[in-house]
């Protein structure tokens, strides 16, 4: 799992490596029961305090994303589905961050939702249904 | 909420004990210059009773040595310690005033070291070309009545006296770089600036004698002279305490017969050097702590 | 001056200041600093040449008395227990120089060692290599940034619970930079340890920080968690009518003007949606609200003649 962290984004370094990790879960690249990088390793590869990682991952634990096994490591959860849960909190985090910028550039709502539609099928067409959750979603 | 288990402070014998591993690494180069400037002593030495020289005896300049080592150790053992800003000793965990002495001990210690090697090598070398400077002498006194410096003396008014070197005389280089570098380091540690003090002091002293000289104050001309006289070549002067006076005196005479010898106003007493060594120990010993707390901690602070 | 009360750590301070005043003659350093660092903390002092920054580190450790004020390190006042103080700490001074450089860096940690009985000397080997230094060289003849690895090797191979660092990237490039930032944040990670940094550049330590502290002409005029500096310092950008003035409650830091005066760009230091709320109410019309850099955030509490 690569985390970037954007030290000039007003939300704390510890939200947004739960982000990252939801993020990680909804793309595919982490899928469940795959181990999480330590908080040693992940606080020296990001250059922060550790007790943020640890913040982080206590969140995620509360909220079952992810769960510790003494002296193995933390893992995501093996029962996660990442798809309609965290696929619409990261949908409201890009909704809101869109409408943020609309409204500092003088848009309406309803312009920028036209605009979208017509950049998206100028542009290339829609992002492809990832195919994982589809499944995931069938299996269910 | 916890407090995290507090470290400890380090043992006092472990500091000490550091002290005089991490001094002896200062005074390295010093070191490895006297053993040169020994070395070289030695093949003159040798050299010279090879070629017909005669042995090698006691002279009292050897007698200035430890004293004048001791003299100049502080500035290698405080070498690198900016005393007054934030010295490296003052971050360490120990007790600024303690720790400061304790770095003077450890130089004192390795001080004693140099001033026993110091003497077998000379002991060492006075055997070995045939010397004596263990046993009787027999030296050449003036008798009181004469002056010396009224003019040549004639050879018959000097007096032949037998005498046997008292055992102090073994510990008075001892006492004496102790006392020396006790003074030293006070100075090396009490003073921010000690070459401006040093400096200062000996031209406070002339300028107070030209003033005296120019305004006609008898006290003035004479007394800074008079004081450095009676401080150093007094009967409990610092040559009591360096060389139980050996060095102020024994003169050069000129004789009636045209030579030039080496004779003595008077013999070295005990009681002075005793009382000497005492006194500049304990004027040491006083302005080293005086001088070490300058640095101390556990002050209150001036106002809450 | 500004802070936020900080619940979320715990009552334990690591270090507390109490109207810490030190004056150095007619010179005040400090004045009546109450700082407060939180236990586990990273705490990061800012402030320009001459705030007190390292002063206020040399009282910590007992370098310098205060004049007035108290300072205590895990309870224990720091003029009165100096050496028990300095135990516990691991001190990076200003000067790139640790004296005695006629020593190699592994007799200097050898020295080190014997006074703190927590060293680690295998912790000591491992920092060494991985900051890239070599122990058999004369401490004299180390460049500027190899001095500054040593002296945080120094520091942090006995583990102590608080860290005073005054400037420890100081003469670092950017890599090394990096690297040492990666083992100071190891570091935190294995032991249990509060952190107080003083710096020029906030943004050199930035990712590292927790809290921040501005420190301006001797006097501590903003102490708060990161998060809460990031949330309660914004640059607005308003469309106003002709002759508008700012009211005169609102904090506003810095404060740009297009040609025609119509288009302001402003910090303001507050929240987003009381600020937004008192703009408008003003007659402001807010078209833009962006955060800032964490330094910038910071610089923002500064007197206005700091800022341009």
């Amino acid at each position: 799992m690569l985390v970037n962290l954007d030290l000039h984004d007003a939300r704390p370094l510890y939200l947004q490596i739960m982000d990252a990790v939801r993020r990680a879960l909804v793309v595919g690249t982490l899928r469940a029961e795959d181990p999480l990088p330590s908080v040693r390793e992940l606080a020296a590869e990001l250059l922060i305090n550790p007790r943020t990682v640890s913040q982080a991952y206590r969140e995620l634990e509360r909220e079952g994303v992810i769960y510790v096994r003494r002296g193995l490591g933390t893992f995501v959860a093996p029962d996660i589905h990442p798809d309609r849960h965290e696929r619409r909190a990261l949908a409201r985090g890009v909704a809101r961050r869109a409408l943020v910028e609309a409204r500092n550039n003088g848009l309406g709502v309803e312009e920028l939702v036209t605009m979208i539609r017509e950049v998206a099928a100028a542009e290339g067409g829609e992002p492809s249904p990832l195919p994982t959750p589809a499944i995931r979603d069938e299996e269910q | 909420m916890t407090q995290p288990a507090l470290h400890s402070t380090p043992a006092g014998r472990a500091v000490l004990v550091e002290q005089i591993r991490a001094v002896a690494l200062a005074l390295r180069l010093p070191a490895i210059a006297a053993a040169v400037l020994l070395g070289v002593a030695t093949l003159l030495v040798i050299g010279e009773r090879v070629t017909g020289g005669g042995p090698v005896g006691f002279a009292t300049e050897l007698a200035l040595i430890p004293g004048l080592v001791a003299a100049l150790l502080p500035v290698g053992v405080w070498k690198g310690e900016d005393l007054f800003d934030a010295a490296f000793l003052w971050t360490l965990p120990v007790d600024r005033r303690r720790h400061a002495l304790a770095k003077v001990c450890a130089g004192w210690v390795w001080l004693m070291a140099a001033v026993a090697f110091f003497i077998l090598w000379f002991l060492g070398l006075a055997f070995f070309t045939g010397g004596n400077v263990l046993g009787d002498q027999m030296l050449r006194v003036l008798p009181s009545a004469i002056v010396p410096g009224a003019g040549p003396i004639d050879p018959a008014a000097l007096q032949i006296v037998q005498w046997s070197p008292d055992a102090f005389l073994w510990v008075a280089p001892f006492t004496a770089a102790t006392g020396a570098y006790l003074l030293a380091s006070a100075i090396a540690l009490g003073t921010r600036h000690p070459l401006r003090w040093i400096v200062g002091i000996f031209f406070g002293s002339l300028l107070a004698s030209a003033i005296g000289s120019a305004a006609h104050i008898e006290w003035l001309t004479f007394g800074p002279a008079r004081l450095w006289a009676t401080l150093h070549a007094g009967p409990y002067g610092l040559d009591a305490l360096l060389t139980a006076r050996l060095q102020s005196l024994e003169t050069l005479v000129p004789l009636s017969n045209g030579q030039v010898v080496g004779a003595w106003r008077g013999l070295p007493d005990v009681g002075h050097w005793a009382m000497a060594t005492l006194l500049w120990i304990g004027v040491g010993l006083m302005s080293l702590w005086a001088a070490a707390s300058r640095h101390r901690e556990r002050r209150r602070p001036s106002r809450e | 001056m500004i802070r936020e009360s900080d619940s979320e750590h715990g009552g334990a301070a690591a270090v507390t200041t109490h109207h810490l005043t030190k004056r150095y003659g007619t010179d005040t350093a400090l004045d009546a600093v109450d700082l407060l660092v939180p236990e586990g903390a990273v705490y990061v002092l800012i402030g320009g040449n001459g705030a007190g920054k390292s002063t206020t580190l040399k009282v910590l450790m007992n370098l310098e008395r205060p004049s007035s004020g108290t300072a205590e390190v895990f309870g224990l006042d720091t003029a009165l227990r100096g050496p028990e103080v300095r135990a516990q700490v691991g001190y990076v001074p200003e000067r790139h120089n640790p004296g005695y450089g006629w020593m190699t860096g592994g007799r200097l940690l050898q020295h080190i060692a014997s006074y703190y009985p927590s060293w680690d000397d295998a912790y000591a080997d491992h920092l060494i290599r991985g900051l890239d230094l070599r122990a058999s060289r004369r401490v004299g003849s180390l460049s500027k940034g190899e001095t500054r690895r040593l002296q945080l090797v120094m520091a942090l191979a006995h583990r102590p619970p608080l860290l005073l660092l005054d400037e420890p990237t100081d003469g670092l490039d950017p890599v090394v930079r990096k690297r040492t930032l990666a083992l100071l944040a190891e570091h935190l990670a294995d032991t249990p340890t509060t952190v107080l940094i003083t710096t020029h550049h906030l943004y050199e330590v930035e990712s590292l920080a927790d809290h921040v502290g501005v420190l301006s002409n001797g006097r501590l005029i903003a102490q708060m968690p990161r998060d809460d500096l990031q949330r309660t310092v914004r640059r607005y950008r308003i469309e106003v009518p002709d002759g508008w003035e700012a009211p005169s409650d609102l904090r506003i830091a810095s404060e740009r003007r297009s040609r025609t005066g119509r288009e302001i760009q402003c910090i303001v230091v507050g929240e987003e949606r009381a600020i937004t709320e008192r703009l408008t109410l003003a007659g402001a019309r807010v078209h833009e609200v962006s955060s800032l850099a964490l330094e910038d955030a910071a610089l923002a509490f500064l007197p206005a003649e700091a800022t341009r």
